[in-house]
């Protein structure tokens, strides 16, 4: 912890992590992480494969407890919440969006969309109308009183986007949601995220292997071999997206 | 050897399955060298019905031959990714199962010969003589015969009921939920009413006493055939039906504006309905007949001391119970990913373990129903 700055965050900070250690049945994972994210941001982060990031997403997002170091949301330590706090956590306030859609095969897109509101507590009649909103959204409305099964991956991973924001969470998770896209479908779904970040003032951390992905984020952080070698990389706050294709 | 290798790595599940199948099939084995050391001491009396005795148990142990090789390839998929990526193919995989549950056989039938070998040496005392067929020579084919039995029926059950995937095991979806047909669900329901009807009307109290009653095995009773017909059907679509009615009592779970826990549970229900199949319904129809017949064994005066009928309904129970439970390990280890995918929106423990509880109810509330009603109807049929 010597080497980490000592200075407190700043207060703009939603979601921060300092030093932090992971590793999977003694695999390192992360080996000193430190990470600042700012309200309403959409920060990418990037790495090749194995790098930590699908890690770092899991411990930012109160998924995985972190073996040394810590991580705060809103001022408040996470890395000391029991199990259940950090369920209530994810339940309330963070969103996930993962590289496999990851819908529960037995309930329709509908119910599925609807799933994280149900599960907060939110009436059914909220639920379903949240629900039915997002689908629409996502283009995906014909899909609503189908089972996953039945869909497309395409349509799979939209309905899981869906799920990701109807609860419109304080900060949403993306770990490489465009893995099983094509590109024109990649470049749609990573648009309705931004854009579903700036209007809802929502955070959004997304982390993918693609650099050129990198360029939907206004702030960039590289991680290499569970490390982040470079500090973070200067704001590139309202870089505009290039049209062309 | 590489089979032993692969043995090391076994955890409970698997020796439980392995230890089942060697003995029950040790259990099969001894009926059968008991009615093979009958025939020898006392050829002509009966020794086809003693075989016959041995079937009942031979399709049990071969049913859970099949529902548990099936379960193998699902219960470890990482297991069957690593062989598959070591390239074994379906094929090979299928060979395996198959040939772990035939050596389980064999390995239980020897134990089973041995034993008998070993008190055919005039050690057991004068009472066990006449089942162990002592003082006449033992033909050699016939205990090899019947032996190569039971190794060859199990084996072959479980060859045919491991699925073969040609895609990695893990990788695409489990097996899509199996809806019921409509029209099955009428013809089952058409043939438990059917079957009860027929019943009730042979049991209405004007009907004429059947002048030539059909005398039960196993100390069973008496009935007429025109009941026993009536039960039979009433039993099979009773068996037939559960399935539906399991899926119903998931959607009416679900009915209206369900809570999370409600959605889950039902929604759940529904779908495992149809991917538990036949075992549910064949441990209820089971375990329907079992008490009926120890119902009929403890009333006073019916019981004439044979003890075959009871160890082989002991068999029967066990090994329909953990086929059933082998169906039920797989559906848990396919829903691992849906658990998963739960617990990462932040679902609790309580809500997952309310959901299950919730679920079991209404499938023990079927399985109830289903099996109450097969069981009151076997009662009916029997007179003492």
């Amino acid at each position: 912890m010597s080497a980490a700055p000592s200075a407190a965050p700043p207060d703009n900070d939603v979601l921060w992590a300092r030093g932090i250690v992971k590793s999977h049945n003694g695999t390192p994972a992360l080996r000193d992480v430190s990470i600042g994210i700012r309200e309403g941001e959409v920060l990418a982060i990037t790495g090749p494969r194995g790098s930590g990031k699908s890690t770092l997403l899991g411990c930012l997002s109160a998924l995985l407890p972190v073996d040394r170091g810590e991580v705060w949301f809103n001022s408040s330590p996470v890395h000391t919440l029991s199990r259940a706090g950090r369920e209530k956590l994810r339940r309330d306030r963070f969103g996930f969006v993962g590289p496999e859609p990851r819908l529960v095969p037995e309930l329709t897109a509908r119910e599925n969309v609807a799933l994280p509101l149900l599960l907060a507590g939110a009436g059914h009649k909220a639920a379903y109308s949240a629900a039915d909103d997002w689908l629409e959204r996502l283009d995906v409305t014909v899909c609503a009183k189908r089972r996953p099964s039945e869909l497309v991956q395409t349509e799979r991973q939209r309905i899981a986007v869906a799920r990701a924001l109807a609860p419109l969470p304080r900060v949403v998770f993306a770990d490489d949601p465009t893995a099983p896209l094509h590109r024109e479908a990649q470049d749609q779904v990573l648009r309705i995220l931004t854009s579903a970040a700036r209007s809802h003032q929502l955070t959004l951390v997304l982390a993918t292997h693609d650099p050129e992905l990198a360029r939907y984020a206004d702030r960039t952080v590289a991680l290499v071999d569970g490390r982040t070698p470079v500090p973070a990389a200067p704001v590139r706050r309202g870089t505009p997206v290039p049209a062309a294709y | 050897m590489f089979y032993l290798r692969l043995v090391r790595g076994y955890r409970v599940i698997d020796l439980g399955r392995w230890l089942l199948t060697a003995v029950a099939a040790a259990v099969v084995a001894g009926f059968l060298l008991r009615a093979l050391g009958l025939a020898l001491s006392d050829p002509p009396v009966g020794a086809t019905d003693r075989l016959l005795w041995c079937l009942p148990p031979l399709v049990a142990v071969g049913w859970f031959a099949a529902i548990a090789a099936r379960a193998v390839p699902a219960q470890r998929p990482e297991r069957m990714a690593g062989l598959t990526a070591a390239g074994a193919g379906p094929r090979w995989i299928r060979l395996m199962i198959a040939g772990e549950i035939a050596l389980a056989c064999a390995a239980g039938s020897v134990v089973s010969l041995l034993v008998f070998l070993v008190l055919r040496n005039n050690i057991a005392g004068a009472w066990l003589a006449p089942d162990l067929g002592m003082g006449v020579a033992l033909p050699l084919a016939a205990p090899i015969t019947l032996l190569t039995l039971l190794p060859l029926a199990a084996g072959l059950a479980a060859a045919f009921a491991v699925p073969v995937r040609e895609e990695l095991p893990g990788g695409a979806d489990p097996a899509e939920a199996r809806h019921f047909h409509p029209a099955r669900t009428v013809l089952a329901g058409a043939l438990a009413l059917g079957g009860t009807l027929t019943e009730l009307y042979g049991l209405r109290p004007a009907a004429p006493v059947d002048p030539h009653p059909l005398r039960l095995p196993a100390d069973l009773g008496r009935t007429s055939v025109n009941l026993l017909i009536g039960w039979g059907i009433a039993a099979l679509g009773l068996a037939l039906l559960t399935g539906p009615l399991l899926a119903f009592a998931g959607r009416l779970l679900a009915l209206g504006r369900p809570s999370a826990r409600r959605l889950l549970a039902g929604r759940g229900l529904t779908d495992q309905a149809g991917r538990l199949g036949a075992p549910p319904a064949v441990l209820a129809l089971t375990v329907a007949v079992v008490l009926t017949a120890v119902r009929q064994w403890v009333t006073p005066g019916m019981r004439s001391g044979e003890p075959l009928p009871a160890a082989e309904a002991v068999l029967i129970t066990g090994c329909v119970t953990a086929a059933a439970i082998a169906r039920l390990t797989e559906l848990r280890t396919a829903r691992r990913p849906a658990t998963a995918t739960l617990h990462q929106l932040g679902a609790s423990p309580q809500l997952l373990f309310g959901a299950a509880a919730l679920r079991w109810l209404a499938g023990g509330t079927v399985l109830l129903l289903t099996g109450g009603t097969t069981a009151a109807l076997a009662a009916g049929i029997l007179r003492s």
